[in-house]
């Protein structure tokens, strides 16, 4: 076994597949947040509407190009990375990626149609024609997921010596996770659009382009990430209750959580240490880990002594990335308080430089809370590519050069970001009339 | 009929839709190679506007073939995998490259240098993606792959796609883009109105159909000499398609000639489905000749048949769509409000 094309693998795959869920979450975020705005454009006939709907329009197509060619890359990278997995295990999941297939499809039709029909279709027919890419947009990344939750929760096959026998995909697909995995995702999804359309507009009304234009366009973001930041804590709490009763082992790696006890104490914060078998530096809330885990103070949580060495996650990757997630997740939370807070008092937005800031860094931390959710469940699963079926080591291919291609790739992506930069830059240049 | 087979002409039609689509869009860029960058502005936009509402859909048609490949044939997907690492890989880049320097070359607008880079990196992607695409098919219908019978491999990694024959295909691939876009340009261009375009393109189409079919036809010696087994294949119902294409490419560039661009997009068409069809009768009941056939390949009958239904319930959706969105952009409406087809030969050139 060469453990090198392993690892050469693993950070091939997290790579592109980090780098497109967060162009796929503007896939899934912005053409609701495009919807709102030319509707509110349809109902009052104010240019600025419109000017916020063609310049998202504009960026959301780059962005959308950018996400179909990465999304293919995943697809083949499914094969390329990891054939033993796919060839095994390709029927059991195909299911829910060949619906994937026809939700992106009917998305690129209804993008193609939405993006280049404003003078064939005008008026709320046009409107119309982008409600399937949101619909679509919606149901692509939760068929997607519901392979992923899958591969944390396998069902619908059976082995027999050795070979994969009954297979019913449908079983497969509604496996224990497919609900708390597929909400969480896309309620993330929507906090990363939300949250990155607002930080981009504070952005600009820090450096003094502070019009009507820029307040209206940063607010629909801002309030569209805050009002789904609270829900993302509700779905999070699901989430883990799913991961303790299924996935223990990844539960106890989540929370550093090492002796097995009654009345576990959740560690916030801190930094596992493998050799001394204890989480350091946290700060400990009793009963608090059986209370979230379980709905019970006195609940068991099993900890990371008592699982076989050979099946344990690398603990402190998922632990400090389960700390980043939850964390930033408060602080939006808190920055959807201020909002309302806010609201109450003045009806209005603050209007504070030190607001602003908070907004700038709102959809970077949106963004990272997402990428740190997932290194919680991909890392947290290792060393299984298939919970209890299949070790990462048995699927991933021996194709020489691993590291080489991923260099290239490394490249490929540098360059690519680089020009969505320049690009979404160049259109934010252009003067606003010329969308109105 | 079996599932296996019915999944097998399922997954053909879906790749005979991307290469007549997604080949005609990969033709428009490696006109712009042909022509050494230096197309004019004007003329590239029309390029643009023909393809831009549609190469997004185009493109899903491959993510369509490679869903339906590892779903319905997991072990063929695998060996696949192995045996094509390194086409595979440059083909990536490339459909990278050239979805995104499309659209940052559009979007880019008013800044001409950074059009202009990404022009031609979208030149030259379009033409490398392709060349190793249809490299990758050629290896397949060599019947050279190293790969097991369980989807393992035992060949090289770097080199054992490498064939006569799909270097062949590989070469015939971007030829047979090249004109697909030729002539699908020639009918968008009589839906402009635009003469000049219309002569331009229809002399291209010419020029470029007389090439690739010359090319085809040595193809057949290829194939002879470097797919036997294939070519021992092709009787019978194989030996109907090839006699299809030959005359479906004749009938486009006759089309071509008599300024028919309706039909001759449909003959295009139809001799690249024959193409295909051919090689796909001809090789089966094998999927990855001679070593894995499409009853060893497949994934179970129920398991098959719960995808034949989902994809049937995704046509519903999927059918409909795609037709409105070829109507809005692709119908016979002309912007200019002239008429089409025949009648219009004030807008012939001297051809």
């Amino acid at each position: 076994m060469d453990l090198s094309n392993l690892m050469a693998a693993r950070m091939q795959m997290a790579f592109t597949l980090g780098w497109h869920i967060i162009i796929a979450c503007m896939g899934v975020g912005l053409p609701v947040l495009l919807l709102y705005a030319e509707y509110r454009y349809l109902k009052s006939g104010e240019k600025v509407w419109l000017a916020i709907t063609k310049r998202w329009s504009k960026g959301f197509a780059v962005l959308f190009a950018a996400g179909a060619v990465s999304g293919t890359v995943l697809s083949f990278e499914l094969g390329l990375l990891w054939p033993e997995f796919m060839g095994t295990y390709g029927a059991v999941i195909g299911f829910p990626f060949t619906m994937e297939g026809f939700a992106f499809f009917l998305e690129a039709i209804f993008v193609g149609i939405y993006l280049y029909g404003w003078e064939k279709l005008p008026g709320w027919a046009h409107w119309w024609t982008g409600v399937p890419i949101a619909i679509s947009g919606f149901m692509s990344a939760w068929f997607v997921v519901t392979a992923n939750a899958w591969m944390n929760t396998p069902r619908g096959f059976t082995v027999v010596d050795g070979k994969i026998a009954d297979i019913d995909p449908i079983a497969a697909m509604f496996n224990p996770m497919i609900w708390t995995q597929t909400t969480h995702m896309n309620v993330a999804a929507y906090m990363v659009a939300g949250f990155s359309v607002a930080s981009i507009y504070a952005v600009m009304r820090l450096r003094g382009h502070d019009g009507d234009y820029q307040r209206k366009a940063m607010a629909i973001g801002l309030v569209f990430g805050c009002l789904f930041a609270p829900v993302q804590a509700v779905v999070g709490d699901f989430s883990a209750k799913a991961v303790a009763k299924y996935q223990p082992v990844k539960l106890a790696a989540m929370e550093g959580h090492f002796e097995t006890e009654r009345g576990a104490s959740l560690a916030v914060g801190g930094l596992p240490d493998m050799e001394a078998g204890e989480t350091r530096y946290a700060i400990k809330i009793p009963y608090l880990l059986s209370i979230l885990a379980y709905g019970d103070p006195n609940a068991e949580v099993k900890g990371l002594n008592d699982f076989p060495q050979e099946d344990l996650p690398p603990v402190p990757v998922v632990h400090v990335a389960f700390q980043i997630m939850v964390g930033l997740g408060t602080a939006l939370i808190g920055l959807g308080a201020w909002v309302l807070y806010s609201w109450w008092r003045t009806r209005g937005l603050p209007v504070s430089k030190i607001f602003l800031w908070c907004v700038a860094f709102s959809g970077p931390a949106a963004i990272l809370a997402m990428e740190a959710g997932w290194v919680v469940t991909e890392v947290g699963r290792q060393p299984w590519i298939v919970q209890g079926h299949m070790r990462t080591t048995e699927a991933v291919t021996q194709a020489p050069g691993i590291w080489w291609v991923f260099l290239a790739t490394m490249t490929v992506y540098a360059i690519l970001t680089a020009g969505i930069v320049t690009v979404l830059r160049i259109l934010a240049r252009h003067p606003l009339a010329e969308d109105m | 009929m079996a599932p296996d087979v019915l999944l097998y002409i399922v997954t053909g039609l879906a790749l005979v839709l991307y290469a007549v689509l997604g080949g005609a869009d990969f033709g428009a860029g490696v006109w712009q190679f042909n022509l050494a960058f230096r197309m004019p502005p004007e003329e590239q936009r029309f390029c643009d506007r023909s393809m831009g509402p549609i190469w997004e859909t185009n493109h899903v048609w491959l993510i369509f073939v490679l869903v339906l490949l590892f779903s319905a044939f997991p072990t063929a997907f695998a060996a696949l995998s192995h045996a094509l690492w390194l086409p595979f890989l440059l083909a990536l880049a490339g459909i990278v490259f050239r979805g995104c320097g499309f659209a940052f070359r559009h979007y880019a607008h008013g800044e001409e240098k950074v059009q202009q880079k990404w022009g031609v990196v979208f030149a030259l992607s379009s033409t490398l993606t392709p060349f190793f695409l249809g490299a990758s098919a050629g290896a397949v219908a060599s019947g050279q792959l190293h790969v097991t019978p369980s989807g393992g491999f035992e060949g090289n990694y770097y080199t054992d796609w490498i064939s006569f024959l799909s270097i062949y295909t590989g070469f015939f691939s971007v030829g047979v883009c090249a004109y697909l876009a030729a002539v699908f340009l020639c009918r968008d261009a009589l839906r402009e109105g635009n003469p000049v375009w219309i002569a331009t393109w229809r002399i291209r189409a010419l020029r470029m159909g007389v090439t690739v079919g010359t090319l085809a036809l040595a193809g057949l010696v290829v194939v002879a000499i470097d797919a036997p087994l294939l070519s021992e294949s092709l009787h019978g119902g194989a030996l109907g398609l090839v006699f299809l294409s030959v005359a479906a490419g004749m009938f486009s560039l006759l089309a071509l000639y008599r300024h028919w661009f309706n039909l001759a997009t449909a003959g295009a068409a139809v001799t690249v489905a024959a193409v295909i069809g051919g090689w796909a009768f001809g090789q089966y009941p094998a999927i990855i000749p001679p070593v894995i056939t499409l009853h060893a390949a497949a994934a179970p009958d129920n398991v098959l048949w719960i995808f034949i239904t989902a994809a049937g319930i995704g046509a519903l959706f999927l059918v409909p769509s795609l037709l409105l969105l070829f109507w809005v952009f692709k119908g016979q409406n002309t912007e200019t409000g002239l008429p089409t087809e025949q009648g219009d030969s004030h807008l012939t050139d001297e051809g």
